[in-house]
């Protein structure tokens, strides 16, 4: 399977590149595309010197002189990077940048494009979920789905499963715990497309669309992780 | 759900609005100055209103309407013929489009503003939280207040107010929490209907009344 990771920071995609391409049959390539117009050449050279600096300068090299990292010089939407996407004749995109994608862009990749969402679909989508499922007293956890136009509302999803957070003892470290989570989930969700062993959890509309959260409730949210962490400790004992 | 924790978090919060509203100087706010000293004088214990099953009308307009349920009191209304859905979500997303006010739109439609709890309004009750939530924060937190309509955002809060006073739906009562907290303390909007801060205050202390 021809895997592309659509990034607009190399270490951030690397993480997943080294996780997916454990994947049987996988080849899997970096698209490095500039967040916007304006800063395609300050991104050129931040990605270099991220290329060099915290990649690891052989390893960086190694992946340059296979191929594995493609730069695009304009940003996602443009007619350039469309027909050069199209022309690396991929299978599945893997989502790693802050882009929301039109069809155009999905329909460049045979599968489309996976999304590790930091929220059980199809009940929590949008923003701040995993606070929002603290608040509600419900299960945190991660959800791969394919991608549309719309926001978490692609229709097929891969994988959604519950994650144990209460280990952490902020809001910020359970994000960024889950968020460290993506390449495992995308491995876990190309291992299962590669095997064509997916039953497809259909992402209906009984869900609900999350805002930002206020500080109010974020406190609530970090209360309400502090009581799991107790129980957790009192579980532990037991 | 922590019901406990919401409730201790919303009392706190309720005292912070109330000294809020303490200091609007009804002064500021012209022929509405005796509604703003409403506001100030009436943050009394109320039964929240039901949410209507059915589309209600009314002989009055929205803004008395606001102004009414802000303070407390009901507005009468009796059944009526509900208006299409769709076509008026249509039109609020083109004027959205067209970077168009919503005021008129909304304002025509929601003179009995409850009636934006009836079930059949969902789709435009989220399309109202996500300009809120979305473009309208966007806006404000990239720019400053001056980069919204203030008219047209003090009437989405209001709106969005109105119904949560009704519902267990928390991301209506947190849109105002989000905005309370976003709002400089001493914003006064510069414009026909500046009392619409004072009535979404007002509103707002109903909608935390609920969860204490």
């Amino acid at each position: 399977m021809r895997i592309g990771i659509l990034a607009n920071s190399f270490p951030a995609a690397v993480r997943i590149y080294d996780e997916v391409r454990k994947v049987a049959a996988s080849e899997v390539y970096v698209l490095l595309f500039p967040s916007n117009h304006e800063s395609q050449a300050r991104d050129l050279m931040r990605h270099l010197a991220r290329l060099i600096l915290k990649t690891g300068r052989w390893k960086s090299l190694r992946m340059i002189l296979a191929g594995r990292v493609v730069y695009f010089g304009k940003v996602l939407d443009d007619p350039q990077s469309l027909a050069r996407l199209k022309e690396l004749n991929l299978d599945l995109g893997l989502h790693k940048s802050g882009t929301i994608y039109r069809r155009g862009t999905i329909e460049c990749f045979r599968l489309g494009i996976l999304n590790a969402h930091i929220g059980l679909l199809p009940k929590y989508r949008g923003r701040s979920v995993m606070e929002w499922s603290l608040v509600q007293g419900d299960p945190i956890g991660i959800s791969v789905f394919f991608i549309d136009e719309g926001i978490d509302t692609g229709q097929q999803i891969v994988l959604s499963e519950a994650v144990d957070i209460s280990h952490c003892k902020s809001l910020r470290e359970a994000k960024q715990y889950l968020f460290d989570l993506d390449a495992t989930f995308y491995r876990r969700a190309v291992e299962k497309l590669n095997a064509g062993i997916v039953t497809y959890q259909s992402n209906e509309e009984s869900g609900r669309r999350y805002y930002v959260m206020s500080k109010l409730l974020q406190h609530v949210a970090q209360e309400n992780l502090a009581v799991s962490d107790r129980q957790s400790a009192i579980g532990n004992r037991q | 759900m922590k019901r406990e924790l919401i409730s201790e978090a919303v009392t706190l919060r309720l005292v912070d609005v109330r000294k809020r509203v303490e200091t609007l100087d009804p002064h500021h706010y012209g022929e509405l100055s005796k509604f703003v000293s409403g506001v100030k004088n009436g943050l009394v214990e109320y039964s929240p209103p039901a949410v209507p099953e059915a589309w209600l009308e009314t002989n009055g307009d929205c803004l008395g309407s606001l102004r009414a349920l802000s303070l407390g009191k009901s507005v009468s209304a009796h059944e009526g013929p509900q208006p299409p859905v769709e076509s008026f979500l249509q039109e609020l997303r083109k004027a959205a489009l067209e970077c168009r006010p919503f005021f008129d739109l909304l304002g025509e439609r929601y003179r009995y503003p409850l009636n934006l709890s009836v079930p059949a309004e969902e789709a435009i009750r989220e399309f109202i939280l996500m300009r809120l939530m979305v473009s309208f924060r966007g806006r404000i937190e990239k720019g400053s207040m001056a980069a919204v309509d203030a008219d047209d955002l003090l009437l989405l809060l209001n709106l969005v107010a109105v119904h949560a006073t009704m519902t267990t739906d928390l991301r209506f009562l947190d849109a105002l929490n989000y905005y309370y907290e976003l709002l400089p303390a001493a914003w006064h909007p510069n414009t026909n209907h500046a009392w619409l801060l004072a009535c979404y205050l007002g509103l707002y202390t109903r909608a935390l009344g609920l969860w204490r």
